[in-house]
């Protein structure tokens, strides 16, 4: 390899599909890391290339194109999926072929492999603020919706069992598919109206989420008197459901883009500049490019894409992202990170409500997080302009 | 939630190998499950009081001193083997020494949590059954020991099974013992009255 070519690394968002939304703005916030980078000269003088492809959104064609970048485009480090189970076909591929993943999306934890990097909040760092936010300020009757896949069975255990410890009550539980349009929940809405819980919490992912906002505001929910709270709908998300049927919605995660710290305003500047808006900046696009400025920072310790040397050195390794400071875990692999909760106001934006005092580590095999641990307790955010949001 | 679950935090666990490469994978993998653990190589003389879950190495010991070590009659542990190989003379000694789950070398860290809470299920049934039959063995000798002299006392006093069965229970009672008590009285009784 010529001393000046440039470091390959390969990229596997949908671009299409169900997952299209959250998984195109990862891409632009892995393609901003890269432009940044490679606009200060990239990494020891070379610049970094990224490879690539759209799984559209269909579960055995993530596997299918990490082998194929590994072994036709020769690329020993991937960033990429969304959903647990596009993670689940990545993972034997890069353990095989000794590859180095990168995976920045929240997930429903168990689950370690010296291969990936876990740049997204296990259960225990975002259910918990939640759950007390939720009793706190709207009651202890929640009723849960899910899509119909790992996550939200294994996030709804946990939220569950935060609940009951804070005296809550699980009223309902429906799980909908990946597919599931308006239509589709028009009877769970109404089982919704007449158990007429405090809050509802959501799992239900991807284009399903939005069909569901949808329903719900159509059939006279107001987020405003009794919110569904979510710990993956986004920015990205609230925007195609539009602000009016948006408002009073909840949803707890590291990163919001309304966030304010000059790292953030860097951060969605930079976004805006090259995307020309900032519509579809969420948390997952914000830790997938934190996880790229990260591995640059390990690339320019090692000098080589070799795989362990990379872990070496990223293993504890810090970065000043938007969020505020995160780093990753040598225990585990997963990343330290902030906890927000925010409500959606009348123009579809995220005010952040309240945060965790610092950056929570992950706990990715806590079977039952305990509602008064007192790393969870949060403190009111005082109004949308204070410093750190 | 299954209990084994919700306990696991609670476990000890003892890992009983080189300290080398599969060593260290499974240390940090039950640090990350949230396990408190000790290492010892090589293996001592006597188990630790407080381990719940032994991991144990098996390659370069015989399934008798494994045994020895592994034994507690008064707080059975759950014995996971981890294994180098898998020819007929290691099965046997997996067998032997009645490990509840089995890791192979190089021990990765997938696969260890689900090995955790199958052998802990697999030696708490055990151990309930071995109870659970051992107080069945008691009752059936029971059922046999009130059988015998219920017959006695049928054949001395020329009463019915139903009056002798009464009779014994009667003098249970009076006595404040139980009616297997009586019955293995009335039995030592016979057996001397018939030696006279």
């Amino acid at each position: 390899m010529p001393d000046n070519a440039a470091w390959k690394i390969g990229l596997l968002f949908s671009t299409s599909g169900v997952t299209s939304i959250i998984e195109r703005s990862q891409l632009n916030g892995a393609l901003l890391a890269i432009d940044q980078i490679n606009s200060r000269g990239g990494v020891l003088g070379r610049k970094l290339e990224a490879i690539s492809y759209d799984p559209g959104s269909i579960v055995p064609r993530y596997g299918e194109l990490a082998e194929k970048l590994i072994l036709e485009d020769k690329v020993s480090v991937i960033f990429g999926c969304y959903m647990s189970s596009s993670r689940k076909e990545v993972l034997p591929v890069v353990e095989r072929r000794n590859a180095l993943f990168f995976y920045p999306t929240l997930y429903e934890g168990f689950e370690y492999s010296p291969n990936v990097i876990y740049g997204g909040a296990c259960p225990s760092q975002n259910s918990v603020p939640l759950a007390n936010y939720l009793m706190g300020n709207y009651g202890h009757r929640i009723f849960f919706v899910g899509s119909n896949y790992i996550y939200p069975h294994e996030s709804n255990r946990v939220m569950r069992n935060v609940l009951r410890q804070g005296g809550g009550e699980v009223v309902g539980e429906r799980y909908f598919d990946l597919q599931a349009r308006e239509s589709d929940f028009r009877n769970v809405v109404e089982e919704i109206m007449e158990a007429r819980p405090d809050a509802i919490f959501s799992t239900v992912v991807g284009q399903a989420c939005i069909e569901f906002y949808r329903a719900y505001h159509a059939a006279g929910g107001d987020g405003r008197t009794c919110p569904i709270a979510s710990l993956t709908t986004n920015e990205g998300e609230i925007a195609a459901i539009g602000a009016e049927a948006s408002v009073g919605h909840i949803t707890a995660a590291p990163y919001f883009r309304s966030v304010n710290s000059p790292a953030n305003r860097r951060f969605l500047k930079a976004y805006g500049d090259k995307f020309g808006s900032t519509s579809d900046v969420t948390s997952c696009c914000e830790a997938t490019y934190s996880q790229v400025h990260l591995f640059a920072k390990a690339l320019e310790e090692t000098g080589e894409m070799d795989t362990d040397n990379l872990r070496e050195a990223l293993l504890g390794a810090t970065f000043d992202a938007p969020q505020g400071q995160i780093k990753i875990d040598p225990d585990n692999n997963h990343t330290y990170l902030q906890s927000r909760i925010a409500i959606v106001d009348e123009q579809g934006e995220f005010v952040v409500d309240l945060k965790v005092r610092r950056a929570l580590k992950p706990d990715p095999y806590l079977v039952f997080p305990a509602i008064h641990d007192w790393s969870f307790r949060t403190d009111k955010v005082a109004a949308s302009g204070s410093r750190n949001a | 939630m299954h209990d084994l679950i919700r306990d696991l935090r609670d476990q000890n666990v003892l890992l009983v190998h080189p300290r080398e490469r599969s060593a260290d994978e499974l240390l940090q993998q039950v640090n990350r499950i949230g396990c408190s653990f000790d290492h010892v190589w090589p293996l001592p003389r006597s188990l630790p009081d407080k381990s719940d879950i032994v991991f144990i190495d098996v390659t370069d010991h015989s399934a008798a001193e494994l045994k020895t070590f592994l034994d507690r009659k008064d707080r059975p542990v759950t014995v996971i083997a981890i294994v180098g190989y898998e020819n007929p003379s290691m099965l046997n000694v997996i067998l032997e020494i009645g490990a509840h789950s089995v890791l192979m070398k190089p021990v990765r860290a997938a696969g260890v949590l689900s090995s955790m809470i199958v052998a802990r299920r697999f030696r708490t049934e055990q151990a309930r059954f071995e109870k659970d039959l051992s107080k069945l063995r008691e009752k059936l000798d029971n059922v046999q020991k009130v059988n015998d002299a219920k017959f006695i006392l049928m054949r001395h006093r020329g009463i019915t099974e139903r009056d002798a069965y009464d009779l014994i229970r009667k003098q249970a009672m009076a006595k404040r013992t139980t009616t297997t008590e009586i019955a293995q009285s009335i039995i030592n009784a016979e057996t001397i009255l018939r030696d006279l």
